[in-house]
């Protein structure tokens, strides 16, 4: 059974389709990244799975349930929405207590949760002078209080800092390969998440686009090289003594696999033959992402 | 159910984690102490008809002893903001994140209402104890509770004000934007019920709102120089209060159950 299942999910706010037949589980003890620009769909989806709302029909199942069923939830999903969902006049640590409250856990889990995100020292502070940072910080500690197994995260990284990024993506990756939890984490932004999932899903205007694991959507793991040249003709059979496979794409352009750049270089200039272009192609998976982003 | 005396705790956790209810307690005591001593400078004062007792009397400190009803209005307005600061600031999607029956979200901050309530009354008793006992004993005169029919009065003051929260968080599922759920309850309060239970030609239809019931259970006989109120028995007052809680009650859970958290 699959942590997190999704099937042909559908969910209109008034003529807007948001959400139209969507379909993909998650695993645990990996990372899904839930790609797409702005308004594809992404937090609607989410919220359907965590019973905020109504799907008009098809399924949105957390361990083979749906979240209103679950007996105590925050003890099975960890979820994280918009950085806002705080009472300014309160403080972390009581933010906290109060849902430990409402979940009948005890109130110690509020001080490790502070403590596991590092907002420990911010414990007593009220959430009104909170960075957008902290605020993210607080609503993944909220998360964590029932010691879920499951993480629903709806753009975590908004508004962290670069050193933030770094820290929450190793978060993830420690939640998700070390404690084998099963992390769904949503994103606009592709270079945010691509150093930490496994999986990505990409969703635009509400329907699915592309899913599959990370290696399989970059161009299966392999790196291309376009060359451009006047004498492409020449320097063709020489990278290919030299160990490249080389695909001739039009006069003058040739994409080469299993050379890296500077030994392109040097084949060249062991040649005498001048290069004009020596660029990386960008992975299937950004080209994808890219027109599906840029298209709006 | 065995989740529900969590649910409530964390309801009261929310509110005493914020400074609302003790400003709230502030102003309703203070409003409680303002009539008070409205009512003593104007003891044994009569005009047009009408006439205030003198301090020393029963009746005095039954009419004092009921001020404490008219804070209703700072509890429904608790009541409102309990209800309207968790969509103000968002905080109802962690409120049903962890709690995802969102009717048991509802029961239980009724239920936190009905406490809120009592304890404020409890708060508005002592107060009055505080201050009409020696006031009374100052001017000469004896604090007789049966005679001023303390008890009934107190009982009316403590199911009205508890009631009164129950209504706020009704209205404030029904509104759901803090500062029109404030004025629908401000507005509701003293200009309606003011009009409905203060002119007696009225009272007809203000007999019927909550203050006119509140009034009929406390059986507050006070000729105000407009002529002598007719208020319905004290056990249909206390029906018709529990009436309007059922149906606030009601409106708070059919609103807030299905719609779409976005």
């Amino acid at each position: 059974m699959a942590a997190i299942e999704i099937k042909n999910l559908v969910k209109s706010f008034g003529p807007v389709k948001a959400v139209d037949g969507v379909s993909f589980s998650v695993e645990a003890g990996s990372v899904t990244g839930y790609l797409g620009p702005n308004g594809a769909g992404k937090t609607t989806t989410l919220r359907s799975l965590l019973g905020l709302v109504t799907p008009d029909s098809g399924e949105a199942l957390v361990n083979g349930r749906r979240y209103v069923a679950l007996p105590r939830p925050v003890t099975e999903v960890g979820a994280v929405l918009e950085a806002t969902n705080f009472h300014p006049g309160r403080t972390a640590r009581n933010h906290l207590r109060v849902l430990c409250t409402a979940a009948g856990l005890p109130g110690s889990r509020a001080d490790e949760a502070l403590e596991q995100v590092g907002l420990a020292d911010a414990a007593d502070k009220r959430v009104l002078g909170f960075s957008l940072g902290m605020r993210q910080r607080l609503a993944l500690a909220s998360a964590l209080l029932g010691r879920p197994r499951v993480y629903i995260l709806d753009e975590p990284a908004n508004g962290l800092d670069p050193a933030g990024i770094e820290w929450l993506r190793g978060f993830l990756r420690h939640l998700a390969h070390v404690e084998g939890a099963a992390v769904l984490v949503s994103s606009h932004v592709l270079a945010e998440v691509e150093q930490t999932v496994d999986n990505v899903v990409i969703i635009a205007k509400g329907r699915l686009v592309r899913q599959g694991s990370l290696a399989e959507l970059t161009s299966n793991g392999e790196r291309v090289i376009r060359v451009r040249s006047a004498q492409a003709a020449d320097l063709a059979p020489a990278l290919e003594t030299a160990g490249g496979m080389v695909e001739r794409v039009e006069d003058g352009l040739l994409r080469v696999r299993g050379l890296d750049a500077e030994t392109i270089g040097r084949v060249a200039l062991d040649r005498r033959i001048v290069v004009t272009e020596v660029t990386q192609e960008r992975s299937d998976l950004q080209t994808v992402f890219l027109e599906l982003t840029e298209g709006r | 159910m065995s989740l529900i005396p969590g649910l409530v705790r964390a309801e009261l956790r929310k509110l005493f984690t914020t400074r609302l209810w003790w400003i709230m307690l502030i102003v309703t005591l203070l409003l409680v102490g303002m009539y008070l001593g409205f009512f003593m400078a104007f003891a044994g004062v009569s005009q047009d008809g009408g006439a205030m007792p003198e301090l020393d009397t029963p009746q005095w400190t039954e009419i004092a002893w009921a001020t404490g009803a008219s804070t209703g209005i700072f509890v429904m307005i608790l009541g409102v903001v309990m209800m309207t600061s968790e969509y103000r600031y968002q905080t109802i999607t962690g409120t049903f994140l962890v709690t995802p029956r969102r009717g048991l979200v509802i029961v239980a901050k009724l239920l936190a209402g009905l406490i809120v309530g009592a304890l404020f009354a409890l708060a508005v008793l002592v107060f009055e104890a505080v201050t009409v006992i020696p006031a009374v004993t100052l001017a000469g005169g004896e604090f007789s509770p049966s005679a001023s029919r303390v008890p009934q009065i107190s009982l009316g003051i403590v199911a009205t004000l508890t009631l009164y929260a129950v209504f706020g968080i009704g209205l404030g599922a029904l509104v759901r934007n803090q500062i029109g759920g404030i004025v629908a309850a401000v507005v509701w309060s003293y200009v309606i019920e003011g009009i409905f239970t203060g002119i007696p030609a009225l009272h007809g239809v203000g007999k019927w709102l909550p203050a006119g019931a509140a009034q009929a259970l406390m059986s507050i006989d006070l000729d105000t120089g407009l002529g002598r109120p007719e208020w319905l028995p004290a056990w249909a007052g206390a029906l018709v209060l529990v009436g309007y809680g059922l149906v606030f009650a009601a409106v708070a859970a059919a609103t807030t159950v299905r719609r779409d958290i976005t």
